[in-house]
């Protein structure tokens, strides 16, 4: 209060003191208040905010074998945890220093596989018995007090009186009245809502072109190699096998709608099979090429039965039966696996003789149309 | 086993007792070179103990020896081991697999071109002879010693041929590589790291945890059942044994991050977090909210 | 304020003077006072949802550790690390930094999976605490909006955990990725245009990635906050509800304040669960990547699933029959599209919706504090378990093939299974959920009406054998009970009314002597009853309404408001004072 000043036209202010917030300041005095022991200060304002406190039951009398039980289990339970924080911390900084090295690799020591097992538990005791002995801690030791809340409704004083306000407000604003105002400003929220959501334009792309859902990198004469990149002839694969195979293009392997299922009948499957109308030169004597995109939603399907001839995606179950064209036999699948039309060049490596003549993977609206 | 390590003897006893090698079998036979082999690379790993190269090479020498002979009997002149396996063919064998192992319609398949590969994993497994007509043959343990194996096997690639078991380091391969080769080819069924999983209608990829080198090799190259078949203009010997190699690094790796729980992933985590998690803190707060 | 400064009783002490200073700048004595006097309910069940938030806690602390370290780039690089499997291995940068999150970083595996342990606590805590909420009405008016601000969480939840699912770009999760991708594609009409918007182009591109992490660390965190943060202010303005019970109306909280009890417990209660997420994630390994693998679109593995909250929709898109709808003009809409957008979208709008359908239903508008046992709504109960066992159903079917593989099930018969019982097992659920509160409640009323059986047979003088029941309260000419049931558990064991020694306690063998419980209990005299004689029972549970407890307690006669007299707070304008 050094800087009043109560010159005409300075900004000091009285060194009277203002109001306090009046309620209980009104009510009790310090000097009041300084006479309360801090129990029933603690009550009073309890009492403010809607809370009695209807019974304590006090914690241990002090100095009883009970208190000093607990206290003892409280404290041990405290020293354990901080104990285990250590332990953590020894555990954590000592690894590679006084301790084995903490690294864990193929074939290295026993130490740094219980690396991390170590500092859970460790981590875990000192939480956990901290946690405890604070819940041991009110239970225990702290008395136990029954209090009562008011609960209160909203108020139809508040309601009103701030009712008021804003219809007041909007009244005076006259926006009821002033038409064009109203309208210019629906003009304005709508322009304005939408420019701010117009960036998000940046992130449409349009998906039709180049029609990249229903093509692959598989084109006439594009060899089908294995992973490794070589490709494969009539003689390498036995019947009943399965390879899976890229298209001979950079980065084939790692395409994600090109992989391609090869595989190599049985007489036996060779004798029933049934290929799709309009589909039966797509194979390559006893060799089948599917696309190994499942059409339900993506996934690789590649657990090959050979003797029940079924295609099982591990994803949802669907199965196919390679025998009748890849057609899906059960789950929810509803489209057979594409076939690729393959055939051998001049070198005897088989290539695929066009792309897949449907999209591959799963269905999508439009996908009939393309 | 796969390490360098002193206490390698020590570990290839207990892949021994894990594959129910129950008792050693007689010297000279495949599956005996085989097991030869297979220490003999235990002890290559041991290069600088200069006394096992001895034993290294006398292994080789004794394989080199013997192994084309039990296999390049000359047909007629029926080997010891051929009659011993003819006896026990005929035995356990013939009802389902005819008796020129051409098979017997709707029992049991032709034995013809399975090669020693398929009857060693099917016999060593224990999946052969089937105790009833089902699915699926589950692995069970052996009910042929291994010298009855071999006998077999002797028997059955003398009449039939095929595949023959393969010989060497099974796990002479490149680690990374086998793990690419195992996840494009393998885990489709048998699950990333090797622990099975279910086909269709109660059909299943089995576990491959406690199979040992040469029943994984034997499986690629005979396609057991429902697996396909990986020839070797498929996965080269070096792709299938870079494969083995991954399997059963991954399979006899410590989990760095605690428990396991089977290595199956959200399943089991969910029920332990359900099971574990959800119930320790229901207990707790039980707890706290219990009068003192 | 210069007043409170040189007024009798102003502090001495250096914390006093030191929060002297704060208010006198702050003004936060009063807001204060009125938060550490909230009084909270005792009940165990009232903490389910602050398991929830502390989950929430240790996936904010351990999500920011966590992106020190984890780059979400999807170029490719040739993996170098310290895990030998994988080296010289092409990945993409997300996957290689994890491996070298969990391998190369002191400690880091340990953040990392307590950071998936936590995620799972945290929707199964929302769950948990949802189905309090639902069963016992608590979200009844006025808590619809938090009931709202609930879902949106769950849901919200749900997004986020996938979009970290998928952040290391492993081959399990790539998988989950690619079916994502074919939900969005399932879209009818829009469903190729999102799919661009989404992933920048065709599957996978390499923008996901980037995307949802920013999604994943800001967007969803940021609006969770926002929302949690209102979610516990409207329950603070609203105060708790409570279960009936001695003294315990619709217009008051019983139970202990803030500070210190509460406090006490709800520290204790987080530093259990930060205990119980360690724990796991360094005794249980979780999402070992590494074993894995890097994402690549030709492989897969055996038994693929998402983390167990998606997994009830991985289930029911497997047991979905195989439907695809075709249009004029060679449009369809792909079978996916049903179990994977629109059932979840129903499930989550009825869910939302649950408490205005019901009070449409029942035609109960009234505010309700009170909260109710689910054995006295049983339509409400039984409709919870009906959705209850259709979840679990769709839960299961997630994970059909390890079940199928673990319990030598056929596949094709689990899938039979799970369709069915999609169908049949709710309804039954249902029926006997119903027939089992109706029980329930018929045996509470019997109680009342006759007493506690108390296994004493008496022979009666002409023969005939009676059981001799306790009356819980004053009764009748014919012995019947007057007791009237007030929604309060009924006590059906002597020794919950004092008529025997309480149970010793003990879990598996006893840890107190019978004869320290006897002695304890003589010198017990506690309760509501004991110390206020007018809050004396009329019922067995709820008193005459309008028996406010506090009523004439208050330290200012003359209707002053109670929150230190801003006319807002309460209400009634304040008399004129001397």
């Amino acid at each position: 209060m050094t800087t009043h000043d109560t010159r005409p036209g300075s900004t000091g202010g009285a060194d009277t003191p203002g109001p306090l917030y009046g309620g209980p300041d009104d009510d009790y005095t310090p000097e009041q208040l300084a006479a309360l022991p801090p129990e029933e200060l603690d009550r009073l304002g309890a009492r403010y905010d809607g809370v009695e406190i209807l019974h304590v039951e006090p914690g241990p009398e002090p100095g009883s074998p009970m208190e000093k039980r607990a206290v003892r289990q409280v404290g041990l339970l405290f020293a354990l945890a901080g104990l285990s924080a250590f332990a953590f911390c020894v555990v954590y900084a000592g690894a590679g220093w006084f301790l084995p090295d903490w690294q864990w690799e193929l074939g290295s020591s026993t130490f740094s596989t219980l690396y991390t097992p170590l500092l859970g538990l460790f981590m875990a005791l000192a939480f956990t018995f901290f946690g405890i002995g604070l819940v041991l801690y009110t239970k225990k030791l702290l008395p136990h007090e029954t209090a009562v809340q008011d609960k209160h409704d909203g108020s139809h004083f508040d309601r009103v009186t701030t009712g008021a306000t804003l219809i007041g407000g909007l009244h005076n604003s006259g926006l009821k009245r002033r038409k064009l105002l109203t309208r210019s400003l629906v003009f304005m929220g709508g322009g304005l809502g939408l420019m701010l959501v117009a960036p998000l334009g940046g992130l449409i792309k349009n998906p039709n072109r180049g029609n990249p859902l229903g093509t692959t990198e598989w084109a006439e004469g594009v060899r089908l190699v294995r992973d490794d990149g070589t490709p494969i002839r009539p003689g390498d694969q036995v019947p009943g096998s399965l390879e899976t195979v890229f298209p001979a293009v950079p980065g084939g392997n790692h395409l994600s709608d090109a992989a391609t299922m090869l595989i190599r009948l049985r007489p036996a499957q060779q004798a029933e099979a049934v290929p799709r109308a309009g589909q039966e030169d797509f194979g390559y004597g006893d060799y089948v090429a599917y696309s190994k995109i499942c059409t339900h939603a993506g996934c690789p399907v590649s657990l090959y039965e050979q003797e029940t001839s079924r295609i099982l995606c591990p994803c949802h179950q669907s199965q196919f039966d390679v025998t009748q064209g890849a057609k899906p036999i059960f789950g929810p699948a509803t489209r057979s696996l594409p076939q690729l039309p393959i055939t051998v060049d001049d070198e005897g490596f088989f290539v695929a003789r066009s792309d897949y003549i449907e999209a591959v993977g799963p269905t999508y609206w439009n996908r009939e149309r393309i | 086993m796969s390490t360098t390590n002193p206490q390698s003897d020590t570990q290839l006893d207990e892949g021994a007792r894990r594959s129910r090698w129950s008792r050693r079998p007689a010297e000279g036979t495949p599956a005996a070179a085989a097991r030869a082999r297979r220490r003999s690379k235990q002890r290559r790993r041991l290069a600088n103990v200069a006394g096992l190269m001895a034993g290294l090479v006398l292994t080789g020498a004794l394989y080199s020896t013997l192994a084309p002979g039990a296999q390049a009997a000359p047909e007629g002149s029926e080997s010891s081991a051929e009659a011993a396996g003819r006896e026990l063919y005929e035995r356990s064998c013939i009802s389902c697999h005819g008796e020129n192992l051409e098979g017997v319609p709707n029992r049991g398949p032709s034995l013809i071109g399975v090669g020693e590969a398929s009857v060693y994993f099917q016999v060593h497994t224990g999946r052969m002879p089937l105790v009833r007509q089902q699915a699926q043959g589950p692995d069970k343990p052996a009910i042929f010693s291994d010298e009855e194996i071999d006998q077999l096997m002797a028997y059955v690639q003398a009449n039939g041929g095929g595949p023959v078991l393969p010989s060497g380091d099974l796990r002479d391969g490149d680690l990374a590589a086998g793990g690419e080769l195992f996840r494009l080819n393998c885990s489709s069924c048998h699950n990333f790291v090797g622990e099975g999983g279910a086909l269709s209608s109660g059909k299943y990829a089995p576990s491959l945890e406690d199979s040992n080198d040469l029943e994984i090799y034997a499986a690629m190259l005979s396609g057991p059942e429902n697996m396909p078949v990986f020839g070797d203009n498929q996965l080269t010997p070096e792709d299938k044994r870079a494969i083995i190699n991954y399997v059963q690094t991954i399979t006899d790796m410590p989990d760095p991050g605690g428990a396991g729980i089977g290595r199956i992933g959200p399943v089991s985590e969910g029920l332990v977090i359900w099971v574990v998690g959800v119930a320790a803190l229901l207990f707790g707060i039980f707890w706290m909210g219990s009068k003192a | 304020m210069a007043r409170t400064a040189t007024a009798p009783g102003a502090p001495k002490t250096l914390a006093g003077r030191a929060a002297l200073e704060v208010d006198d700048r702050l003004i936060v004595a009063g807001p204060l006072r009125r938060t550490l006097n909230k009084v909270f309910p005792d009940h165990w069940s009232f903490l389910l949802g602050e398991i929830a938030l502390y989950s929430f806690v240790i996936l904010l602390l351990t999500g920011t550790y966590l992106t020190f370290f984890f780059q979400a780039s999807m170029t490719e690089v040739t993996y170098d690390g310290s895990y030998a499997p994988l080296r010289g291995v092409d990945m993409s940068i997300a996957y290689a930094s994890t491996l070298d999150l969990s391998f190369d970083v002191r400690g880091g595996l340990l953040i990392r999976q307590i950071h998936h342990w936590a995620a799972l606590l945290f929707v199964a805590s929302i769950i948990v605490h949802m189905l309090r909420i639902f069963f016992t009405g608590a979200f009844r008016r006025p808590r619809e909006t938090n009931w709202l601000i609930g879902v949106a969480l769950l849901v919200l939840a749900l997004v986020e955990g996938m979009t970290g699912y998928t952040m290391p770009d492993d081959l399990l999760s790539g998988t989950g990725l690619r079916i994502i991708s074919a939900i969005i594609l399932s879209i009818p009409v829009i469903g190729t245009w999102a799919h661009w918007a989404v992933f920048g182009g065709d599957f996978v591109g390499d923008l996901i990635i980037g995307r949802f992490y920013i999604v994943h660390v800001l967007l969803i965190p940021a609006i969770i906050l926002g929302l949690i943060a209102v979610h516990l202010l409207i329950l603070v303005k609203q105060k708790h509800t409570q279960f009936p019970g001695p003294g315990r109306t619709e217009h008051n909280v019983v139970g202990s304040r803030l500070f210190p009890t509460f406090a006490g417990k709800a520290t204790g209660l987080l530093l259990v669960v930060f205990g119980v997420c360690a724990a796991l994630g360094g005794l249980v390994q979780i999402n070992p990547v590494w074993l894995w693998g890097p994402y690549n679109p030709a492989q897969v593995s055996a038994a693929s699933q998402p983390d167990w909250y998606v997994m009830f929709l991985d289930g029911s898109t497997r047991l979905f029959p195989a439907w695809d709808i075709y249009l004029p003009g060679n449009y369809n809409i792909p079978a996916l599209f049903w179990p994977t957008l629109v059932l979840p979208g129903i499930l989550f709008t009825l869910l939302a919706l649950y408490p205005f359908i019901e009070r449409k239903l029942t035609g109960d508008t009234a505010s309700h504090h009170l909260l109710q046992r689910p054995r006295d709504v049983p339509v409400r109960t039984s409709l919870g378990v009906m959705a209850l066992a259709f979840y679990v159903v769709l839960l299961l079917s997630g994970g059909n093939d390890v079940i199928a593989d673990k319990f030598d099930i056929s596949l094709n018969a689990m899938t039979w299974i799970g369709r069915i019982g999609l169908i049949i097992l709710p309804p039954i659920a249902y029926v006997i959920t119903y027939r089992i509160c109706l029980g329930l409640q018929q045996h509470d009323r019997e109680v009342l009406e006759h007493g506690i059986e108390t296994g004493v047979i008496r022979r009666l003088p002409h023969g005939e054998f009676i059981e001799v029941h306790q009356p819980l309260g004053p009764v009748d000419e014919h012995g019947h009970g007057a007791l009237a049931y007030g929604g309060a558990p009924v006590p059906k064991k002597m020794n919950q009314v004092g008529g025997a020694r309480r149970a010793i306690r003990g879990f598996f063998s006893p840890i107190e002597e019978p004869a320290a419980v006897q002695l304890e209990q003589a010198g017990e005299e506690r309760g509501l009853a004991s110390t206020d004689p007018q809050r004396e029972l009329t019922s067995s549970g709820r008193p005459a309404e309008g028996g406010r407890p506090s009523e004439g307690g208050r330290p200012s006669e003359g209707g002053r408001p109670s929150e230190g007299g801003r006319p807002s707070e309460g209400g009634r304008p304040q008399e004129p004072r001397d």
